[in-house]
């Protein structure tokens, strides 16, 4: 490479490394938010599983008092 | 506050329009990404000592590929501004009406604002690290955005400080919509101080060629896409919390 080509590329290799962070860094921080967003919504669903399952018992103590009281 | 009306609208028009918007961000973004290093075109910088022939072109200048981060710094930027619109919406909202649901909602913008706040924070740092050969400066732009970024921490701060669920909305609110107030000082903060070192994008001799403008279209509207979806799924997430709440209520009655 001659020496005007060598001028022109002068900064494109040591700037990759901040190119490729810069585009790194902003899926890294929507990866991030992404996983929070899904990790919240498990515990909320799981939540619901626990509800259910009270309901259930509740229901079935109910039917025995309910047969008890027959 | 209402607590009658603390259902969001869930699994209408706005949910299936923001999963399409989701992919379509993404494919958007993506589709950015490669028009970024494919199509677009290096911008130059200092003069060289001579002039050769690269393509078709005669290039007498430096090639700057640390200004292919802008393609998707300005439109993070651009997105973590309008997701703080809708804080300051929601909060004016909540104050008309004092419904919990738009307090909820003005809670999750400011969270996606914050998101693209961080982003926007990361790439403008490799910029002005490469660049401006620092790792901050106190320029402008920086300074106002900066602020705009210790606002939105305190206004997770505020929510977390007080207990009182109506009180906490209330300031939550009067502070997201001062908050806001900096978005537009910091938009317009490098065309009022011309000394700013920072450049000005949206202007109408630019001078962007189309094949810098379609990329950088392609990543601001995907952002704003994906900022859009990731908020109603956020929506959907808290909408089932209150619904969760409000049954376990009901037993405990």
């Amino acid at each position: 490479m001659n020496s005007v080509l060598q001028e022109i590329y002068a900064t494109i290799l040591p700037s990759a490394p901040f190119v490729i962070a810069a585009y790194a860094l902003v899926w890294l921080v929507l990866f991030v938010y992404v996983v929070y967003s899904m990790t919240r919504f498990k515990k909320v669903e799981s939540q619901v599983g626990l509800l259910e399952q009270s309901l259930s018992g509740m229901e079935k103590t109910g039917d025995a008092t309910a047969s008890v009281l027959k | 506050m209402d607590r009658s009306a603390t259902k969001p609208a869930v699994g209408g028009l706005a949910d299936k329009l923001a999963l399409v918007l989701l992919a379509t961000g993404t494919v958007l973004t993506t589709v950015a990404f490669i028009l970024t290093f494919t199509v677009a075109s290096p911008v130059i910088g200092a003069k060289v000592s001579g002039v050769e022939l690269i393509g078709d072109q005669m290039i007498g200048n430096q090639l700057l590929l640390s200004q292919k981060i802008f393609y998707f710094h300005m439109p993070v930027a651009i997105a973590s501004m309008v997701a703080l619109g809708g804080t300051a919406f929601f909060g004016i909202r909540f104050l008309m009406t004092r419904d919990a649901v738009y307090d909820m909602k003005a809670k999750l913008c400011t969270e996606v604002s914050l998101v693209f706040i961080l982003a926007t924070m990361a790439t403008g740092e490799m910029w002005t690290r490469f660049e401006w050969g620092v790792w901050w400066t106190w320029d402008p732009r920086l300074t106002t955005y900066f602020i705009l970024m210790l606002m939105v921490f305190g206004y997770f701060v505020l929510r977390a400080a007080v207990e009182e669920p109506e009180r906490r909305a209330t300031y939550a609110s009067i502070f997201g919509i001062i908050a806001f107030v900096d978005v537009p000082i910091s938009f317009m903060i490098t065309r009022l101080i011309p000394s700013s070192i920072h450049p000005v994008v949206f202007r109408t001799d630019s001078g962007m060629s189309p094949d810098m403008l379609v990329p950088l279209m392609c990543s601001l509207f995907g952002f704003l896409m994906i900022a859009f979806g990731l908020y109603r799924f956020r929506v959907r997430t808290e909408a089932l919390a209150l619904r969760v709440e409000a049954v376990k209520d009901q037993i405990d009655e």
